[in-house]
């Protein structure tokens, strides 16, 4: 019988307690990964909170700290603990719990850091079996390691900037498109998952070696190493990176993001049997049997043309029409979707992509986990902490009860 | 190079099975085997993961041990060659799981169950062993079948919708970076599932869709949409909060500066520093709501200046004076960057027909633990050791299985 037939309630990381002195995304993130696993996640905040709190976004936009969306979702399934960190007392308070700790996660700024006796040295030489993560925007030690970054300035340092929008997608032009940051938290989002995994390896390192570790996570070394594709070519061919078309990654066309009807599709038919479904699937047009476009070469050196070509017929049918042909054809052609349209689609519900949360008294829907573990389920076990929501309990009883 | 091999190896003593191909698995079965687990990537000529992609060593074209693309993404890990189109084959990639405390794959969905390697017939073999199946849209969900590779994904996840030029089309994140974040949250749900296994001793199946593990890049749109029908906007590179918060041209040929300003101080300090005092006190700029309701004249302003700065000069004139900014680096500058390069996370190895080759190594650091970084190996490199010694197999039957072609 395999042995995962049984679903446990607990999760992976029951057992486990995480210390988080966290603010805005990349930190809380990081525990969060935990929480959402079964650890213990306690959240330290200082008495002005994480900043996500002032930020929202909030029911009906009305600021509410103990109604952020943001906050809501990045801190579910942790304990909240409020300590005054300048003051004798909180630091106590703060080592009583980094005693019975196994990980200690941080991205508060270095300058505040140095400003607390919490610095990972002597948190190491304190607690030998600790695992302390600390995340900077660029890392503790070289040239920048003073330097002050966030979401930002980490994603345009890390490569990421420069080739958004990119493949199958580019730039039209190079002057009015800019390199482009979506409206997200990407570069925190990775470093926080990022520090995750490092700060699970060190956790079953410790059970070989005895010892804890300090886990240093630079931001934007974090996002540069996502860039694994684009740095090879440049290792291998020493080529230039270009936004418009790139050579290197756009390698042989059609491989590219056009306009339809309803919306945008991608359209990849870069080999020539694709090719030939795609003629096909346009009806066989005698200017597709011409020179200019017969051989693979042919496409990618009239890409240009090629494109316009392309888009007469794409926006003759909506995004739906030209996935189902393409599925019939085995094209891979797939259709933009908003996020409206994915929340609601039957994928989504099925798999439970989303899961709904109540925020000010108002029903949300936020993701739920990104992977899917048969034997030990993900489950909300308790909304965020709302500030200092758990600091007598803890303090006073610890979390054995 | 080594980072102090003297040190324990955090994932030593935990041996993979990698049947994984394009970029998200072997993104994750890179960095376990550089944290010391054994990855044994099985392949043949016949399906040979990715050694047939370019960019390819100089003069060296086509030669499946020249592969940039796999050379990058196979460091550390061993090379198993394994016909799984025939029946013997199959049973020996069965036996090896058999062996193995992980099995990752990213074939499309079915493929593993066709092949008689799906978790059932595996967990029957080796109930304790953790799988992970990685695909587009996951394995589970009327959408499990559907074909899409990292483009599909990041059009499905909703990720397009908030990326865009302001009030512009959908556009796409770069990096095909659904490959490598989904291969990360994979790392991290397996060294989750091994903890647990190690107290219990129950293995799993994990399912990672790609899609899910870009969403998680987005809740603030989500959540607003679903709780106040707020409909995600396109808005460049500004924050639905903070401004300035831009990339600004800067002089020479497609150079630009991120400055990011989030509080008074260091708005303060960017008028000053470019030498526009003046908006301390003009009345479009004076504070954070006027400057997010006048950031289209805001963003012309700055980039008045910007335009005219060398972006390094720029960058470090902001950074002394208390802003945040920074240059925006192409890939192919990341390998030379003095950041990454101080902290060891470029890394050089070396490779007996590509020669040496940089990358980018583990972006974290580790004082008690070690990295280990090592070559790719060449097609088939690892057969032998692998057949005969963890799976015991005789010489003769070897000798008998490589004849008949199983093991090419």
């Amino acid at each position: 019988m395999s042995g995962d037939r049984q679903a446990t309630t607990q999760g992976p990381l029951a057992g486990v307690t995480v210390v988080e002195l966290g603010d805005g995304t990349a930190g809380p993130y990081a525990a969060k990964l935990f929480g959402d696993l079964g650890a213990d996640v306690i959240k330290v905040e200082e008495p002005s909170g994480d900043s996500t709190r002032r930020r929202g976004p909030f029911p009906d936009g009305r600021p509410d700290p103990e109604a952020s969306g943001l906050f809501m979702y990045l801190n579910t399934n942790k304990f909240g603990v409020m300590l005054e960190l300048d003051g004798q007392a909180g630091v106590q308070a703060m080592h009583r719990l980094l005693e019975r700790a196994d990980i200690f996660i941080t991205n508060l700024p270095a300058k505040r850091l140095a400003s607390l006796p919490f610095n990972a040295a002597a948190l190491r030489s304190r607690y030998p079996r600790l695992v302390v993560t600390t995340i900077s925007p660029f890392g503790m030690e070289g040239p920048w390691s003073e330097r002050l970054g966030d979401e930002l300035i980490t994603y345009a340092m890390s490569g990421m900037a420069y080739s958004t929008p990119g493949m199958p997608d580019a730039a039209d032009d190079l002057v009015r498109e800019p390199p482009l940051h979506p409206g997200c938290f990407v570069s925190e989002t990775i470093s926080g998952l990022v520090a995750a995994e490092a700060s699970m390896a060190a956790l079953i390192g410790r059970g070989c070696s005895g010892q804890g570790c300090h886990i240093e996570l630079s931001q934007q070394a974090a996002v540069a190493a996502m860039q694994i594709r684009d740095v090879t070519s440049a290792s291998y061919i020493g080529s230039r990176y270009n936004r418009l078309l790139n050579p290197i990654t756009i390698g042989r066309m059609p491989n590219f993001y056009l306009p339809c009807k309803d919306g945008y599709v991608t359209v990849a038919a870069p080999m020539e049997i694709h090719w030939k479904r795609l003629t096909q699937a346009m009806g066989n047009p005698t200017w597709a049997q011409s020179e200019t476009y017969a051989t693979e070469a042919a496409r990618t050196a009239n890409w240009v043309t090629l494109r316009l070509k392309l888009i007469e017929w794409t926006m003759t049918l909506t995004g739906a029409e030209l996935h189902a042909l393409a599925e019939k054809m085995q094209l891979p052609i797939f259709p933009f979707y908003s996020i409206r349209k994915m929340a609601e689609s039957e994928h989504s519900r099925e798999r439970r992509t989303l899961v709904e949360v109540e925020i000010g008294g108002r029903s949300a829907h936020m993701p739920a986990a990104p992977f899917k573990m048969r034997a030990t389920p993900w489950t909300l076990r308790r909304p965020a902490p709302r500030l200092g929501e758990h600091t007598a309990m803890i303090l006073k009883d610890g979390l054995a009860a | 190079m080594t980072q102090a091999r003297s040190r324990p190896l955090p994932l030593e003593g935990i041996r993979v099975l990698d049947l994984g191909q394009f970029i998200a698995i072997p993104f994750c079965t890179l960095w376990l085997a550089w944290l010391g687990a054994e990855v044994i990537v099985i392949e043949s000529r016949r399906r040979m993961t990715s050694r047939t992609a370019p960019p390819f060593a100089d003069g060296h074209e086509k030669d499946p041990n020249a592969s940039g693309y796999f050379n990058q993404l196979y460091s550390s890990k061993k090379s198993c060659t394994i016909d799984m189109t025939t029946a013997e084959g199959r049973d020996l990639v069965r036996r090896l799981a058999g062996v193995c405390d992980v099995m990752v794959d990213n074939f499309s969905t079915g493929v593993l169950e066709k092949l008689g390697l799906g978790y059932e017939a595996v967990a029957a073999v080796n109930p304790s062993i953790v799988m992970l199946s990685n695909g587009a849209f996951g394995r589970a969900g009327p959408m499990r079948n559907a074909r899409g590779l990292h483009s599909a994904v990041n059009l499905f996840s909703g990720v397009a919708d908030v990326t865009g030029y302001v009030d512009g089309h959908p556009r796409i994140l770069g990096g095909v970076v659904p490959d490598p974040l989904s291969g990360t949250y994979s790392g991290f749900a397996i060294l989750a599932a091994i903890h647990h296994r190690q107290k219990t001793g129950q293995g799993q199946f994990i399912d990672v869709a790609m899609h899910e593990t870009m969403l998680t890049l987005i809740p603030e749109a989500v959540i607003d949409l679903t709780m106040n029908e707020v409909e995600p906007q396109r808005i460049g590179n500004r924050d639905r909060v903070n401004a300035p918060h831009g990339i600004y041209r800067c002089r020479g040929d497609d150079t630009w500066l991120a400055i990011s300003v989030s509080n008074e101080a260091a708005w303060a300090c960017l008028c000053r520093s470019i030498g526009h005092p003046e908006w301390l006190t003009d009345s479009r700029f004076a504070s954070p709501e006027a400057r997010r309701k006048n950031v289209a004249a805001l963003d012309l302003a700055i980039e008045a200046w910007s335009h005219g700065q060398d972006v390094h000069e720029a960058a470090d004139m902001l950074q002394r004076a208390g802003v945040p900014a920074g240059p925006v680096l192409r890939v192919d500058e990341l390998l030379d960057n003095e950041q990454l390069n101080a902290r060891d996370g470029v890394v050089t190895i070396d490779h007996p027909v590509a020669g040496p080759r940089r990358q980018m190594g583990l972006p974290w650091r580790m004082d008690s633990l070690g990295v280990e970084y090592r070559r790719a190996p060449l097609l088939g490199e690892h057969t032998h050791e692998i057949l005969t010694g963890l799976l015991g197999i005789s010489e003769a039957d070897y000798n008998r299985l490589e004849a008949g072609g199983v093991l090419s």
